[in-house]
Formats: C-alpha cells, sequence, structure tokens
C-alpha cells in the first residue's frame, strides 16, 4: 500500500503557489497536513504526478484576530488553532476541533484543508457554515471571497475553481451571552459522525436572537437547518427543544454507508440537535 | 518523476540526509533507509497508530507524512525515547502493568503516551483513555495500556 | 526422579523477558528483516468474486522500471510437490499459489510482481491488464447449498457442500423428550463474519541460494516447524535442507497456524530467481485475503421442562467456509450442551463454499458451540420466564458432581462451572443489578445483563497437536539455555516457561533463557495456539528441568561424597540437606561435568542436558470460565456501551497471574469487538465492503470498559504442573455474553435478540421492527 509517484514541489510564496497550480492544472494537487490526502494516495483511490505543498509559505499559517472576527490561516494546523488565544474567541471551532480524529492527526491536520477537503461528516466545514465564515480563495486573479453558505456543493467538491486554492477562512465572533454546542456520534472514539450537530445561540434573557444550526452526516455536505433556526428564534429559549429537533431532521435526505442506514441517520437526528442545543443554551445562560 | 529529493533531518538527535523519492513516507524512510526498524507499520492508512513518531515534539503518525514534509524537522523515534542505561518511566509502566504481548503496537502506544504525559500532567483516567484511542491493539484488550499511563502519569509528577 | 520443589517464580508475576526488546523497538519482526540482494512482491489480485480470466496481460509490468519478475500461474506450474500441513493432514491442499483459469473471490492472487521495491512492485501490478469474463457470485451461505451456481463448478464438483452430516441423535429418546416436555424451544442463532486481524500482517522472507540448495524463511508463523515440514515436502527438499525462523512474530489468534498460497508464491518466486524475496502483506491485503472467521449460523433447539430443566438440545448448523479455507475449523456440535448436565443431545453440520474469502482458524475456532447455546439459554428464558441466570444455576455442572460423561461423549472433570457462575454473579450483585435495572427502566434507560458459562477443550490431541519438545542444557558458566518448540506470538512463552524451568531447577529467573521458533536448535512443535503451550509445552519443559536437575545432582553427589537424594538445589548451590555449609554451586558442577568429565563415573555421562518430550496423561485439559456483562443502550441513538465486564475463570495453578489475566483481557476485547464493532461485509455480488480501518472497526481504548476478573483454581492432573489452557476463553465466552446483555436490554421492548453485529443500525432496526409487530 504505497502511493504512486508524484513530483514535490515546496513554494514559499503563495504567488508561486497559484503559478504552479495554473501550470500544471488537473495533475496538481494542493498537500496541505495530508491526514485525508495521503491515505487516499496510499490507497491508490487517487493519483497526483505533482503536490504543491504549501507548508512552507509562512503567510498561510498565521492566525489574525480583528473587530468581529479572526482569519485562520489555511496551513494552521488543528492543534494550534485549539490552543491558540485568538481562537478561544470563536468557541464552536474551539468545541469542534477534539472532535476530530485523535490528538495525532491534529497534530497535523490543518484547518484549512479539512475545509477544502469539504467531507460531509467533517466537523470544519460545518463549523465554517454554521458561522457563516468567508472563505478566502487565492487564484491567478487574485483573491476573492466566498461565503461558506456557497462553499460545499457536494462531498469532496467546493466552489474554489481551477487554480485556486483556498488560503484562509475568516471566522465571526459572536457577542456576549452566547453559547456553543458540538454533539456527534460515531461508532468509535474519533471515527466520523454517523449524525452530528453544531450549534450557536445568542440570548436576550429569555429571547433567542441568533442562532446556528448545522448537521454533519446527513448529506453530501454539511446542512445548515434554517427552519429549526427560524423556530428557535420565534419560540425562544424555553422552546421545546425536541420540536426544534424534528424540524431540523424534516428535510434531511441522508444517505447510507456501512456503519448506517439512512432511516437511522433521519431517526436519530432530532436528539442530536437538540443535545448540541441544550448545550449551547446552557453555556450562553451562563 | 522518478527524481529523488534529498532530505534533511534530525532523527533521534542524529543529523540525518537521505535520497528518497517524493513518495517515500517518513516510516519508510525510518524503517528503510535508517535502520530505524522500531517504528512499525500495521496498516498504512493513518488509523492503528503504530508508526507513531515525535515531529519537532509532536506525535505524529509516520505513515500519513511524506519524508519530505519532514525536511528541517527534528524526529524522535521509540529508540530515542529509550534512556542509555534501562527504560523511560513509560516504558517501565507498561513493562509494569503488561500493557504489551506481541509487542507489535507496542512502539507507537509507548511515543503516544510519552507525548501526550509530556503536553499534560495531570491527566484523569478518562484523558488516557481518550488520548489512548488512536493507537490499535489487538492483544491486550488496553487494559494494560491503560493501567501504565495511569502509572506513568502519576510516576512523572512525583519526580 | 528427585521430589518435587517448592514454587519461587511460578504463580508470580515476574517481569516479561520479552519486554525489554519490544519496549525499546528491538522486536524483530520479518518486516525488520532482510538480506543481500533481497527484492520485494506484490500480488495484483482479483477484484471480482467470481470470473473466468480471458486473458492476462503482463507485458508493460515487466518492462516498467525496476520490476524483476512477473509471475503467473503457468510459471509455478509443475515447479512444486505436496501442498499439505501436517494439522490438516494430505486431504487438505493448499490451493494453487496463483490463479488458474479462473478466480473464486474477490483478493484471489492472479500475478505476483517481483521489483527492486514494494512500490514499484506495486506501479507493476497497476499495469496488469486482466480481462475477466464476470459469472454470478454465491456469497449467501444460509442458501449456498441449494445454489446452482457452483463456487468450484470448474473442478467439476456437483454443489457448494464441503462436507455435510445428516441429523444425529446421540440419544435414542430424543423425540419422546421433545415431545413430552412443558416447553420446547425454537431459535436460529447467527453469529457475524469477524476477522483475527493481528497487527502484524502476513509476511514472510524467503531466501533460496542456488548452490548451496538450502531454502531460509523468515516468516509470521505461529508454527515454524510446520512451515519447515510444508515447504521440504513442497519443494521435495530434505528437512534439513529447510530452515524457517520467526524470532518475534505480531499477533496470530489462529491466522498465522497454516500455510497460505501466497508463501508458497513467494517460495517459488526465491527459487526461480535465486535471490531472496520479501513479501509483507499489507493492510487491505489482510482484511480481505488472509482468513475469515466465525460466519456460522445454527437452528438450536431446546426441551424443558415445567422446572427448568434442560432435557435435550439440538443444532442445526451451517457454516461458511468461503471460496478456499487455509482451515476449516468449525462449530464442534458434541460441545453443544457445554457444562450443563443436559442428558440428550443432536446434530446436524453443513459446511459450505461461497465466492469469499476462506474460512480460518480464530481463537477458539469451535466457539459456536458456545454462541449457540448460550444465545438459545437467554431466548428461551425470555420464553419460559425464567431469569436466565435462574436457568443456567438449574443445569450446570458443579466440581462436586464431577466426572461427569456428556451425550456428546465429553469426559468433564477438575471444572468449576456453577462456582464461576456464582462467583461472578457476586462480583456484579446480580440481584441489585436487576433492581437497578428496573428502576432505570422506569426512567427510559435500557440496561441490560448477558451471562456467558462455557467449558473449554485445551491442548486437543488431534493430529500434530499432542506433545511438544525441550531440550535444556545448563552451560558451563551455570547459565541455562532452554529450545523449545513453541513459537511464541505475544503469548509471553518466553517468560512463562522461564518461570517452570527456574523453580525446577533451582536457579534465578535471570539466570534462564529461552530458545524457541528456529527449526536449526529446537525440538519439533506443531504450533502455537489451541490454548496448548501451558500445559503441553510446560509439562516438557517442567520435565526436561527435573531431567537436567537429575544430572546437576548425580554429577555433584559424586563431587561432595553424598547421595543424590540428600542433596537439594537452590538459588543456584547444591547443598547437603541440613548441612548447608556442605556445597557446591552450579557453575562448579557444571565446569566438573564439561572441562573434568573423564573424571566422572563410568555411568555419568557429562555435559548437563536433557532433552524431553511431554505428553499430557489424557486429553483435552478442560478449562472453563463464566462472564458476565452489563450493558446500557442509548434509547435515542441505539448506541451500546458496556458498563461492566466481569470474568470468573479456572486454569488451574496459573504460572504467570498477570499473563494469565492478559489473555483474558485481549480475548474478551476481541469477542466484544465482533458483537459491537467488527463486522466483515460483502455486498450481495461478493464485494468486500469493509476494506480498511475505517470500515472494520476494532474496538479502542474508547470503547473497552474496564475488565474484572475472579479467578478458582481447580488444579489439573493432566500435567506435572497443575495448568490448564486458557488462552482462547475469553474470546470465546465474550460474544454471547455482550450479545446477551444487548438483548436483556431490549426484552421489555419486546426485542428477540438472536443474530449479530449489533451496532447501533441493527439495535434500532430490532427497536423499530418490535414497535411494528406490537401497533
Amino acid at each position: 500500500m504505497k502511493p504512486s509517484q508524484f513530483q514535490h514541489h515546496a513554494p514559499e510564496q503563495i504567488g508561486e503557489v497559484v503559478g504552479l497550480l495554473a501550470q500544471y492544472g488537473d495533475d496538481a494537487k494542493v498537500l496541505a497536513g495530508g491526514q485525508s490526502l495521503i491515505p487516499i494516495m496510499a490507497l491508490r483511490m487517487a493519483t497526483y504526478p505533482h503536490l504543491v505543498d504549501i507548508a512552507r509559505v509562512p503567510s498561510l499559517s498565521a492566525i489574525t484576530a480583528s473587530a468581529g472576527s479572526v482569519k485562520v490561516g489555511a496551513m494552521v494546523r488543528q492543534a494550534h488553532a485549539e490552543r491558540h488565544a485568538a481562537v478561544a474567541t470563536v468557541p464552536l471551532l474551539a468545541k469542534a476541533i477534539p472532535h476530530i480524529g485523535h490528538f495525532q492527526i491534529r497534530n497535523r491536520g490543518t484547518v484549512g484543508g479539512s475545509i477544502a477537503h469539504a467531507d460531509p461528516a467533517s466537523e470544519l466545514p460545518a463549523v465554517a457554515l454554521a458561522l457563516d465564515a468567508r472563505i478566502e480563495a487565492t487564484g491567478p486573479g487574485g483573491v476573492r471571497h466566498i461565503d461558506a453558505a456557497d462553499f460545499f456543493l457536494s462531498t469532496w467538491q467546493t466552489a474554489l475553481d481551477d487554480g485556486e486554492i483556498l488560503s484562509a477562512v475568516e471566522f465571526p465572533v459572536w457577542g456576549a451571552h452566547s453559547g456553543f454546542g458540538v454533539e456527534e456520534i460515531a461508532r468509535r472514539k474519533g471515527d466520523f459522525a454517523l449524525v452530528g450537530a453544531l450549534a450557536g445561540v445568542t440570548l436576550d434573557g429569555d429571547r433567542v436572537t441568533r442562532a446556528c444550526i448545522t448537521m454533519i452526516g446527513v448529506g453530501s455536505t454539511p446542512v445548515r437547518c434554517h427552519d429549526a433556526e427560524a423556530a428557535l428564534i420565534a419560540g425562544g429559549a424555553t422552546t421545546d427543544l425536541d420540536e426544534i429537533g424534528r424540524i431540523a431532521a424534516a428535510p434531511l435526505t441522508p444517505t447510507h454507508d456501512v456503519h448506517a442506514s439512512a432511516a437511522y441517520r433521519k431517526h436519530v437526528s432530532p436528539a442530536i440537535v437538540r443535545r448540541a442545543l441544550t448545550a449551547a443554551l446552557k453555556e450562553a445562560r451562563s | 518523476m522518478n527524481d529523488r529529493t534529498r532530505v534533511r533531518l534530525t532523527v533521534n538527535g542524529q543529523p540525518e540526509s537521505v535520497e528518497v523519492e517524493p513518495r517515500a513516507l517518513l516510516a519508510d524512510v525510518l524503517r528503510d533507509n535508517l535502520g530505524l526498524t522500531g517504528t512499525h507499520l500495521a496498516c498504512e492508512h493513518g488509523v492503528c497508530g503504530a508508526c507513531t513518531v515525535l515531529i519537532d515534539g509532536e506525535a505524529a503518525r509516520s505513515c500519513l507524512v511524506f519524508a519530505v514534509q519532514a525536511e528541517g524537522s527534528s524526529v524522535t523515534t521509540v529508540e530515542g525515547l529509550t534512556p542509555p542505561d534501562g527504560l523511560s518511566p513509560v516504558q517501565e509502566a507498561m513493562r509494569d502493568c503488561h500493557g504489551l504481548q506481541c509487542g507489535f503496537c507496542t512502539p507507537g502506544i509507548v511515543v503516544s503516551m510519552t507525548a501526550y504525559l509530556n503536553d499534560h500532567p495531570n491527566p484523569s483516567d478518562d484523558d488516557l483513555r481518550e488520548a489512548m484511542s488512536g493507537n490499535l491493539c489487538r492483544c491486550t484488550g488496553y487494559q494494560g495500556i491503560l493501567a501504565a499511563a495511569r502509572q506513568a502519569a502519576d510516576r512523572i509528577n512525583a519526580i | 526422579m528427585s521430589s518435587p520443589v517448592a514454587a519461587r517464580f511460578v504463580g508470580s508475576a515476574v517481569h516479561r523477558k520479552e519486554d525489554r526488546r519490544l519496549l525499546t523497538g528491538h522486536g524483530q519482526y520479518v518486516a525488520d528483516a532482510s538480506a543481500p540482494r533481497m527484492v520485494h512482491a506484490a500480488f495484483l489480485r482479483s477484484e471480482l468474486a467470481k470470473a473466468r480470466l480471458n486473458s492476462v496481460n503482463i507485458e508493460a509490468a515487466k518492462s516498467a522500471p525496476g520490476v524483476i519478475a512477473v509471475f503467473l500461474w503457468s510459471d509455478f506450474h509443475e515447479k512444486f510437490g505436496e501442498a499439505w500441513h501436517g494439522m490438516l493432514g494430505e486431504q487438505l491442499v493448499v490451493p494453487p499459489p496463483l490463479a488458474i483459469m479462473d478466480v473464486r473471490y474477490v483478493g484471489d492472487p492472479i500475478a505476483l510482481v517481483v521489483a527492486e521495491t514494494r512500490a514499484l512492485a506495486e506501479d507493476a501490478c497497476a499495469l496488469i491488464e486482466v480481462d475477466y469474463e464476470p459469472e454470478q457470485a454465491t456469497v449467501d451461505y444460509a442458501s449456498a447449498a441449494a445454489d446452482s451456481n457452483v463456487v468450484h463448478a470448474a473442478w467439476g464438483l456437483p454443489s457448494n457442500v464441503m462436507v455435510e452430516v445428516p441429523f444425529t441423535p446421540m440419544s435414542a429418546d430424543l423425540d419422546e423428550t421433545f415431545n413430552s416436555v412443558e416447553h420446547v424451544v425454537e431459535t436460529t442463532i447467527v453469529q457475524n463474519r469477524y476477522l483475527c486481524v493481528p497487527m502484524e500482517t502476513r509476511g514472510v522472507l524467503a531466501s533460496w541460494t542456488p548452490g548451496l540448495e538450502e531454502l531460509d524463511l523468515i516468516v509470521a508463523t505461529q508454527s515454524v516447524h510446520e512451515t519447515r515440514n510444508f515447504f521440504a515436502r513442497y519443494l521435495g527438499l530434505d528437512e534439513g535442507a529447510v530452515r524457517v525462523t520467526a524470532r518475534d512474530v505480531g499477533g496470530g489468534f489462529g491466522q498465522k497456524m497454516f500455510v497460505y498460497r501466497e508463501e508458497c508464491a513467494v517460495v517459488l518466486a526465491t527459487k526461480l530467481l535465486g535471490r531472496p524475496v520479501k513479501w509483507i502483506e499489507d493492510r487491505l491485503e489482510n482484511l480481505t485475503s488472509a482468513g475469515h472467521s466465525r460466519n456460522e449460523l445454527g437452528k438450536v433447539r431446546m426441551a424443558i421442562t415445567a422446572d427448568g430443566v434442560i432435557e435435550a438440545i439440538t443444532v442445526d448448523h451451517v457454516a461458511d467456509v468461503g471460496a478456499y479455507t487455509p482451515c476449516p475449523a468449525v462449530m464442534d456440535p458434541t460441545l453443544l450442551p457445554g457444562p450443563y448436565r443436559i442428558p440428550r443431545l443432536g446434530f446436524s453440520t453443513q459446511m459450505v463454499w461461497t465466492n469469499t474469502m476462506g474460512k480460518a482458524a480464530y481463537r477458539g475456532p469451535w466457539m459456536f458451540e458456545t454462541t449457540a447455546r448460550e444465545m438459545a439459554i437467554d431466548v428461551a428464558a425470555r420464553q419460559i420466564g425464567m431469569d436466565p441466570a435462574e436457568l443456567r444455576r438449574k443445569n450446570l455442572l458443579s466440581l462436586a458432581e464431577l466426572p461427569f460423561t456428556s451425550p456428546g461423549g465429553k469426559l468433564f472433570q477438575e471444572i468449576t462451572p456453577l462456582e464461576t457462575l456464582e462467583q461472578a454473579l457476586g462480583m456484579l450483585g446480580y440481584d441489585e443489578f436487576r433492581k437497578e435495572q428496573a428502576a432505570a427502566r422506569e426512567q427510559g434507560r435500557w440496561l441490560g445483563v448477558g451471562i456467558c458459562v462455557y467449558v473449554e477443550p485445551t491442548s486437543m490431541e488431534q493430529a500434530t497437536l499432542a506433545t511438544e519438545g525441550a531440550t535444556i542444557r545448563i552451560e558451563s558458566s551455570g547459565k541455562v539455555v532452554a529450545f523449545l518448540s513453541t513459537t511464541s506470538h505475544g503469548q509471553s512463552i518466553e517468560t512463562t516457561m522461564a518461570q517452570i524451568i527456574a523453580d525446577q531447577i533451582g536457579v534465578g529467573y535471570d539466570d534462564v533463557t529461552v530458545v524457541q521458533a528456529d527449526t536449526q536448535s529446537t525440538p519439533y512443535g506443531p504450533g502455537t495456539g489451541g490454548s496448548r503451550t501451558a500445559v503441553i509445552a510446560g509439562g516438557a519443559a517442567h520435565d526436561a528441568a527435573v531431567a537436567v536437575r537429575d544430572k546437576v545432582l548425580a554429577i555433584a553427589a559424586h563431587m561432595m561424597e553424598a547421595a543424590p537424594e540428600d542433596l537439594q538445589i537452590a538459588e543456584g548451590v547444591v547443598a547437603v540437606r541440613g548441612t548447608p555449609d556442605r556445597s557446591l554451586t552450579i557453575k562448579e558442577v557444571a565446569t566438573q561435568a564439561y572441562t573434568n568429565a573423564h573424571t566422572l563415573p563410568v555411568d555419568v555421562a557429562g555435559g548437563l542436558e536433557a532433552t524431553i518430550r511431554f505428553k499430557p496423561k489424557r486429553f483435552p485439559t478442560w478449562s472453563n470460565a463464566a462472564h458476565v456483562c452489563v450493558v446500557e443502550i442509548d434509547p435515542e441513538t441505539f448506541i451500546p456501551r458496556i458498563l461492566r465486564y466481569i470474568v470468573s475463570e479456572d486454569c488451574g495453578k496459573m504460572i504467570n497471574p498477570q499473563v494469565v489475566e492478559g489473555q483474558i483481557f485481549g480475548g474478551v476485547v476481541q469477542g466484544l469487538g465482533g458483537v459491537l464493532y467488527e463486522d466483515f461485509r460483502y455486498d450481495t455480488d461478493g464485494n468486500p465492503q469493509t476494506t480498511t480501518f475505517l470500515d472494520y472497526l476494532l474496538p479502542t481504548t474508547g470503547e473497552t470498559p474496564l475488565i474484572e476478573i475472579g479467578h478458582l483454581e481447580s488444579v489439573s492432573t493432566t500435567n506435572p504442573g497443575g495448568f490448564k489452557g486458557m488462552g482462547e476463553g475469553g474470546a470465546i465466552g465474550a460474544h454471547a455474553a455482550v450479545a446477551n446483555a444487548v438483548g436483556d436490554a431490549l426484552a421489555h421492548l419486546g426485542v428477540n435478540v438472536t443474530s449479530t453485529p449489533l451496532g447501533p443500525e441493527q439495535i434500532f432496526e430490532l427497536v423499530q421492527a418490535s414497535q411494528k409487530e406490537r401497533a
């Protein structure tokens, strides 16, 4: 089980990265932490003649806090993000990271790599979607921003154009009286979620003024549950959360795999949403 | 495409320079080029943890790292965690608690446990259960491994 | 013979001799070995479960970079001789090293590529073009016997039935019994397909040296000697021309007990190339092609009186042996009544071929008798409205009523089934648990307890398995080297055998070195497996140590002008009993024995060495245990979690309690893995669905409960140490204990658990079906 041969490129400037992607087109793949890409290559599920290793581009490893948001460079390792003071202002991100694989994986895996990989069962795409993060894409034409809502197209497919690289993700910082919850069920510790929910609320007394609910493992992308969010905001913090869960689950059309059927995933979804919201509300009240 | 690349590493404190194919995994380079066969390969797709090494002090699966990615890094393998005389506290705890049988997963267990305890001096039993969940073992049923993690944590703290 | 000695090391948890090298990264597994001019092998394997091979084009692969050779069946045809394993006999032939005209399972090897590196060999495999003509595969074993698609049609076989034993009543009044009792319980128990999965995959470094005409193999095996005998026959060589070694083996669990076709192909490759060829199986290959296990079902019937006395049990059993079985070890139906007083038995058995990976031995390969009986007892308890612990109590044998001969012809003695059940229930606090369970149900929590009681035939006599050998030598330095017939793959044999030997000679544990798994220096042994080492190899080590001690005493008696029976040895010193100042060190005796042998009496040969073969007094050596498991199932997510796991076991005298408990721990986690996490699946066309560690789920620390163990010790009289085998028991007992716990947790919902696996999806489906039925 050895990967097929490739040429390794290790540019030190983002411009060089974009240049290499333009030069090799479909033959090139960006290598960030490699924790998803390398097993795919080892199993020879994919072969790439050129890997563009972005680890030596210093600008991609920066975390910068500004008013209202935290910008995390694509190459920031998940473990470093988890421990970073600025990331503590984005609690949903900090709470979601420990759910990724195991600590050995998080030491190498990157925030940008996980979001660009766009696995529908993984946590960080869901964080981006839940928080309305802005994806910074750098391409031959320069930098553009893509709303997370428009970014995830299907399993392992994103709105990045050919030749573009995800260079950073900007996560909004929520205000006071906010709380967040991450709830997921998996076959074993560290496995991809069978079903997961990431939730956030902002409270004004008993009124929910802001809410986000995103589910993973229930479709070909992470799924934002807008109807459930609206119902929660309309109903306030004392709303029946089981009902919110049912509203969230109603439109889902999960797929099946060896670990769980579509019917199972759909059936358990309301409870997972309720648990994530319960945790978020508890934190917002404290 | 058959180009070889020179990779410079510090391995267990020794500077090394090897010429490898870009596709060479760090695990294979440690084993085949440097003769450090203590790092074992048991799945080659990043799940079992047998190949865990420290890269710049942080535990990583060496089957999920191309050697070229580790250029300039300092790598520590199970061989490098062994003091010149005797055993490290983690190794000693593993022996005391019968944390190994066939020994194949053991190097990865020793490296992971060492790395975790370095960063987490006061782990609870639940913390240890979670921390060690990234290393598969088929012989011990994990009882001796978890007992060893507890003993090592307590001994390291007592020092 | 001299009188017995006091145990100093037997019974204590000494540090393992294996640990220093294994903990520091200096184990020597086959993947760590290399040889001058070594090249690497990779197999191209079938992607289809059943197909004719129209053509295999290897031209591009042959000219790919680094490729030394590409072999097809035609290259190996007529290059080998007999291909059978001593333990399995001449009738069970290892399949051809590569597919001939057709493929019969996904993973069937078609070509062998040898190249400068494994990566280059894999590159070349990708260039081989296979033109398949697909055929309809047979996958479902329950219907395979009647399937007109015949797996081995190309051999002219008429059906998929490999072995069929029609229903055989072992008691004359079976029918009358079933007609006369209050309760007849009938249920079909299904055990899923799960696998050994040693952390080290298979592997071999094969070196044929032209001119020398000798074959050297370093191989991941449970038996170096049977591997040597196999390849001597295979290549028509004298046994002395084949050397097989295996210093460290990374687990086996039965999978590495036999010789595989892949190893045959690698041996033929080194012979044809005249240079060393190494094959290290990757995990994909190991999961799909290294032998599969369990996957059996049985329709169980029990006749039970109004008082809960089980008067008869029968099974109609079907086992899947796959396409080519490395070891067709399936349920032993004569063990179905287990450690119970059940007086009547009947059974039928069918072993069927399917287009899947073949059946291999796995830790307690006959264990479906336990799964079938113990799960059926819980079904029965639910049906007749009796507590499952009470139903077992009423029918279990206890030590006091032994010996007992079962209707399957098993003579039980020196076992403690009822006693272990009571100990395990006591450790749990069974009655309190039942109250806690009732209260939890009121709160909507689903708790359940599962029990499994079994008796385990260890150290069996079949074929090659009856004996082991030991050569023990006290060297001129006074240190001891023991050459044993065993091949350890994690069992702590270097440690436990040294404990026995040190005690019997009267030296320190650190003075003993154990050498094993080298055919050029150790006595013949059939292999480590079948829970046979403690009893049989332990007996050989014991008796050889006693024989060497007697030689020490004979020479010391001559040197000290004392009678041998007046001497004793302790801590390396021979002394006259009661006169401690009249003593010699063993080193002094050894110097006399080797350097001044000419001064010894004519009837004392000199040297200090003895070779013994040991055979137990009778077969098997029974051991037994009771497992009790408590689970909680989340009613919203259906995810089961084990809260407590208790084992009460009786393996007689323990050589090393830590090693005994380690074996139980490992076996239990394999068993609970098979119920809750592990499930090897094929789709209906025979495509494997769980080919990586992301899909085939081994338990981790995150899922594994704390395991509590209680010990009982009824000493065995089959061997001098009083030991019993116990390596397989954990895996035998855990399956039914965990499945029954899940069943008990769901019983109040009307769910009847009769099959595994029991992951959240299966539990969800059971609950849904039961609710639908009730509605």
